[in-house]
């Protein structure tokens, strides 16, 4: 009787995962159509280019693929945590680009001091997430103080984060022999490649790291029962002795730490420049990929990974796309884009479903 | 059988909603044309279903509805009211932001639009109401002056009014039934939903009463007594019988003196309450609801801030210290509304299961790790000991019918070894098994010489339950006493505003209502 | 003296480009809001309409096609954006990202397979909106008035306006006297997208005259704290969008002053109109009120 109840518990369960999978894979479907319908509307072969993108990212043809895959799956796994973490709590936290450029920053300035060599890599990431969380707790302070919106205020800071850093890179931190860079990282702060000759380095290990520590703090942790309490219902978290101010605040900060790991990674982590280049053009958008990593996972840090390389296939398959169907490789944001708004249409294959019957009954 | 005067009939109305409760079993209604009609009943008894049935707002789940003779479906309110039906709430559906102006000609087309006429209904009506202000800067009593002149405006000639006096002073009651007259005589059907006998016997021509979804009867005022109205309302139909020990009281455990307490919208909402509830006992609070009870339990329970006055807790005075720190204390409390305040219905039944004692040493490990085992074995031992039907302690709370759902919150306020238990409403809309059992628990925790405050509207229950009994209204104690020194008809007077003072002074309870 | 009239001149002239988008942008999504539709996805709609305004201008060498072709694309996303919240229920602020992101590669994508370059284009002379002559300002800045005070009427002075506000502040009291809420949150969600559309025109085809995947600059979400700003209100928002404006002119002259520039640098003045925008949202807090059932479906029953 006892076990046969808890068998209809895991059922109940797994209906309802089954269901969102359905759900995120029909959006995934949705996407790649409407994207190839574009492509073939500005005049490329969406065939063509779909399979040049598969071969040149999850191919297993050659690894070096697949560690470029894996190797853009890094940076957004860690800003989808800081969506994601806010989702939990209730909030729109799309500040993730910021705080990464926040926690680049970081990097770059204790990769600036002159350290004894097993330091730097400790420092990067201590500096780094520390900036990062304290650039979003400036979010979460002025919702909670001031009651401004998060998704405004985030994304002014993003903004003002962006000017902050490239106003460092070309004055407080400057390459002395390569003016498009910051200062590298020095080769003992750099963390070691996975696979030589790709990109792909031990921050990915770093990144399935903070992505269980995430879901064990969600999950195991009364900080995370607490911010999953206040997400769901913030009356009945007040009600169970919660003070939802503080549990957003957490949020925001751990949120903050996440995007920052991304931030450090990238500077710590990727080869060749370990530094931020010209217009941070090697960290922009890593925060927005991010919230569309988040959704695709359900904003569950297990979905997250799966869903995080996903998301680095395609950034990785773009190349491939490029050169030879030579569709630009941004087709692959548009996929994304797509992606999260048929996302955004809830019950919408219960709405096709019951057309479908309606017609089938028609038949009948 | 509806005869040629008749205007609104109503048969056999069932109304079952999609939780399972069943509001109506079955009621038959009908109103004469001009008349003002009496709908009475305690809360719950399908007055309000009934009602939302006829303007359209709900469809019965069987039945059929004539109006002026002719059978009618209604999908929406909109439909109801080109048929001239229309329906004053409680919450008014008003526009607060707009002016009265605005509210009235809402949704109308342009070339209907005629400022002069609605002057002119102000004037034949006297409803006067300022047309430029602005709604939320108004009084209750002018809101709903606006709504009854926006209905008349859209040509309604049956009109609904749900407990149209609750939030209105003794003068705008006045005035308001001064209206209604007026209205009558211009052949306007009026139906009044309350629970106030005074005011039935006031204003209507005729009277319905319902009780538990089932009508009791139908009267002419002018044949009706109070007497008679409030044992036709409240009228024993007693299910069953809790056995139990005379009471033991020890230490007054919760005090609350000279209590005041602000409702959402500003206004006072519990105005100098005092009471003390003793160990072993249960102390009751009755009345109908929206008397200031719901504020007043959230005061004590940390939820709602106190104005003045204070709470005190096993001698400590606690007032507007947060729920944690009342909970470490030994307050257990089981709230309203359990899917609003007291499940987080997404979440697990294990992790409903410790919501608000998450932070105990016994769930929460050296790394603030909770300790799932041990929580599992809590939530395994509420479900066991409470016989509750759950696919399993890993399923989410929403997926329990509201029976379970109600009783892994008393489960887990009880697990907490309490003091004071707060229950307010604690078997609202469960089953007879189900209300039966947190029934005999809360004597149970009463043998146990733990003090109970129960609050409901459900009038069986607090008075079978308390060993002294309060009757709310309008934010104020209408008199304390034990349940069995009071009669049906005691109780019901003071549930409808008579002062227990006033009751008891006089020998004979008629005389008091014609003096007043 | 004339060199500072001259001075004073420009900056006033800056200000009305700088505050156009923003108030095209903010007036619309006070109607939207107004009816309860949050829309978060205005600085995509800039950036989509931007760009499409270049394209069809550019094919049809007319300026005023390529602004019709913005605010069509405008109010094809507005439509999109308002079944999914209006019809369906979905959750605003989701479908809200989502169009940013479209937006965000679309564009990208688009530039490059239009032109053949990386995101940066600048269509011909011909594409670009004229100059009215004499006072030197853009018909648009014109346009933003006349439809901005146009929305204030609709919304305050016509049964439209009234349906429209009693929708997002009341939709069951709406709903009871037989407004279609949906149907009038499908409407004001096109309105408002079909307005950010023309700010994206007027950014892409006249201000700037350029496409860029970073068209908008943020400029999307500073109209929504300018929609806060306003309380919700289109006249309040040309005030406050003139404000903004004027701001961002006078730091973006200041920060090119050969004595300023030595002491700070342009790329960190560049944070002030978002640490301006910030301040001001911050310093607002319990004067400005949302329409009371703002970003929530409506659900009868």
């Amino acid at each position: 009787m006892g076990s046969l109840s808890s068998l209809k518990g895991k059922l109940v369960l797994l209906k309802g995962t089954l269901e969102k999978l359905v759900e995120i894979i029909f959006a995934i479907i949705v996407g790649f159509v409407i994207a190839g319908l574009m492509m073939y509307m500005g005049g490329f072969d969406p065939i063509k280019a779909y399979a040049a993108m598969f071969e040149t990212s999850l191919s297993l043809t050659d690894p070096y693929y697949i560690a470029m895959t894996l190797s853009f799956a890094t940076p957004v796994m860690l800003t989808a945590l800081t969506f994601a973490i806010g989702v939990r709590a209730g909030l729109f936290n799309i500040g993730a680009e910021g705080q990464m450029y926040m926690g680049a920053l970081g990097a770059v300035i204790v990769a600036s001091w002159t350290l004894p060599g097993p330091l730097y890599l400790p420092l990067a990431f201590i500096v780094g997430s520390l900036l990062a969380a304290a650039w979003g707790l400036i979010a979460g302070l002025l919702k909670v103080l001031r009651g401004v919106n998060e998704v405004v205020s985030t994304i002014m800071l993003n903004w003002i984060a962006f000017w902050i850093v490239e106003y460092a890179r070309v004055y407080v931190y400057p390459n002395p022999i390569d003016a498009s860079k910051t200062i590298s990282m020095p080769p003992p702060g750099r963390l070691p490649l996975l696979i030589r000759g790709t990109e792909l380095s031990v921050s990915f290990i770093i990144a399935i790291i903070t992505v269980f520590i995430v879901y064990y703090l969600l999950w195991h942790m009364v900080l995370g029962y607490e911010i999953r309490a206040t997400g769901l219902n913030p009356t009945a978290a007040r009600y169970g002795g919660i003070n939802p101010k503080k549990t957003m605040l957490w949020a925001f900060i751990i949120g903050g730490i996440a995007a920052g790991l991304a931030g450090v990674s990238e500077i710590t982590g990727r080869p060749p420049s370990y530094a931020i280049t010209t217009g941070l053009s090697n960290l922009f958008g890593y925060g927005f990929d991010g919230i569309a990593v988040s959704l695709i996972g359900a904003n569950h840090p297990l979905g997250i990974i799966p869903a995080a390389i996903f998301i680095g296939a395609l950034s990785a398959g773009s190349r491939g796309m490029q050169t030879t169907a030579g569709v630009p490789l941004e087709m692959v944001k548009a996929v994304q884009g797509i992606i999260v708004w048929a996302l955004a249409m809830p019950g919408l294959i219960r709405l096709i479903r019951r057309r479908m019957i309606r017609r089938r009954g028609v038949e009948l | 059988m509806p005869r040629n005067d008749t205007i609104v009939y109503m048969k056999d109305i069932v109304k079952v909603y999609p939780d399972g409760t069943v509001a109506l079993r079955g009621v038959d209604f009908e109103v004469k044309k001009g008349e003002i009609h009496g709908l009475l009943g305690e809360n719950g008894a399908g007055k309000t279903t009934l009602m939302k049935i006829l303007s359209g707002l709900l469809r019965p789940t069987s039945g059929e509805i004539y109006i002026r003779g002719r059978k009618v479906h209604f999908k929406s309110a909109s439909e109801a009211l080109k048929h001239g039906i229309g329906m004053v709430h409680q919450h008014l559906a008003l526009v607060p932001a707009f002016t009265a102006y605005e509210n009235i000609i809402l949704g109308l087309p342009g070339k209907v639009i005629d400022r002069k006429k609605i002057e002119e209904l102000m004037e034949t009506t006297g409803l006067k109401i300022p047309l430029d202000a602005k709604v939320e800067d108004l009084p209750f009593g002018v809101r709903q002056r606006i709504e009854i002149l926006k209905m008349l405006y859209r040509n309604v000639d049956i009109l609904i009014l749900d407990e149209p006096t609750t939030n209105l002073t003794p003068i705008e009651t006045k005035e308001l039934f001064e209206t209604l007259r007026n209205l009558k005589k211009q052949g306007k059907t009026i139906i009044f939903i309350t629970h106030k006998l005074r005011e039935v016997l006031e204003v209507t021509d005729r009277v319905t009463v319902l009780r538990r979804g089932r009508v009791v009867g139908v009267v002419e005022t002018s044949k009706a007594t109070p007497e008679m109205l409030a044992k036709m309302m409240v009228g024993r139909e007693v299910v069953f019988r809790i056995e139990k020990k005379p009471a033991r009281p020890g230490e007054p455990v919760l005090v609350v003196k000279d209590l005041w307490v602000r409702s959402d919208l500003g206004g006072w909402a519990v105005k100098g309450v005092s009471f003390a509830v003793y160990s072993g006992e249960i102390f009751g609070i009755a009345g109908v609801e929206g008397n200031g009870q719901s504020e007043l339990v959230e005061a004590i329970t940390g939820l709602r801030r106190v104005e003045k006055g204070q709470v005190i807790l096993m001698g400590r005075d606690v007032t507007n210290k947060p729920p944690s720190e009342l909970y470490r204390m030994g307050l257990s409390h089981i709230p309203e509304d359990r899917q609003k305040l007291g499940l987080v219905l997404d979440m697990t039944v294990a992790e409903n299961s410790v919501l608000g004692i998450h932070r105990l040493k016994k769930f929460i490990g050296k790394l603030l790790n909770m300790k799932w085992k041990n929580i599992n074995v809590h939530a395994k031992k509420i479900i066991e000991r409470f016989e509750i039907v759950a696919p399993g302690v890993r399923a989410p709370a929403r997926s329990l019918s509201g029976g379970n759902q109600q009783k892994l919150v008393v489960g887990r306020e009880l697990s907490k070894t309490p003091v004071v238990i707060v229950a307010a409403q604690p078997t609202r809309g469960l089953d007879v098994a189900a209300t039966e059992y947190i029934r005999k628990i809360l004597i149970k925790m009463r043998d146990e010489g733990k003090a109970v405050l129960l609050v409901s509207a459900d009038l069986d229950e607090v008075l079978q339950l308390s060993d002294r009994v309060a009757i709310m209204y309008e934010g104020e104690f209408m008199g304390i006493a034990k349940p069995e020194e009071l009669t049906e008809e005691q109780i019901g007077l003071m549930m409808g505003g008579y002062h227990m003072d006033q009751l008891k002074n006089t020998s004979s309870n008629r005389k008091v209502l014609e003096a007043s | 003296m004339t060199e500072e009239l001259v001075m004073i001149l420009d900056i006033l002239r800056g200000t009305s480009y700088a505050m156009t988008p923003l108030i095209l942008a903010a007036v619309g999504e006070i109607v939207a809001e107004r009816a309860g539709i949050v829309n978060i996805g205005l600085e995509g709609i800039m950036l989509l309409s931007g760009f499409m305004a270049v394209v069809f201008a550019e094919m049809a060498m007319n300026p005023w096609i390529g602004v019709l072709a913005g605010i069509g694309m405008g109010a094809l996303i507005g439509l999109i954006h308002g079944y999914i919240t209006a019809y369906l229920k979905g959750d605003h602020i989701i479908s809200g990202l989502g169009i940013n992101l479209f937006a965000l590669g679309t564009v990208a994508f688009g530039i490059e397979a239009v032109w053949g370059v990386r995101g940066y284009y600048t269509p011909p002379l011909e594409a670009k909106v004229p100059i009215i002559p004499g006072i030197e300002i853009s018909p648009l800045f014109i346009v933003m008035i006349l439809i901005t005070i146009g929305t204030y009427y609709l919304l305050y002075k016509t049964s439209i306006g009234l349906k429209i506000r009693a929708v997002g502040e009341n939709p069951e009291a709406a709903d009871v006297v037989g407004v279609n809420v949906e149907l009038t949150q499908l409407l004001s969600a096109v309105y408002g997208a079909a307005l950010a559309g023309l700010a994206g025109a007027f950014l892409s085809i006249d201000w700037l005259a350029a496409i860029t995947k970073e068209l908008p600059a943020g400029r999307g979400f500073i109209a929504l704290a300018l929609v806060n700003f306003a309380n919700w209100n289109p006249i309040l928002a040309l005030g406050g969008g003139a404000l903004f404006g004027f701001f961002w002119t006078l730091a973006e002259w200041i920060k090119n002053m050969a004595a300023i520039k030595a002491i700070i640098p342009v790329t960190l003045m560049n944070t002030i109109p978002y640490i301006a925008t910030i301040a001001v949202v911050a310093g607002l807090i319990g004067r400005s009120r949302p329409p009371a059932h703002v970003g929530r479906p409506y659900k009868r029953e």
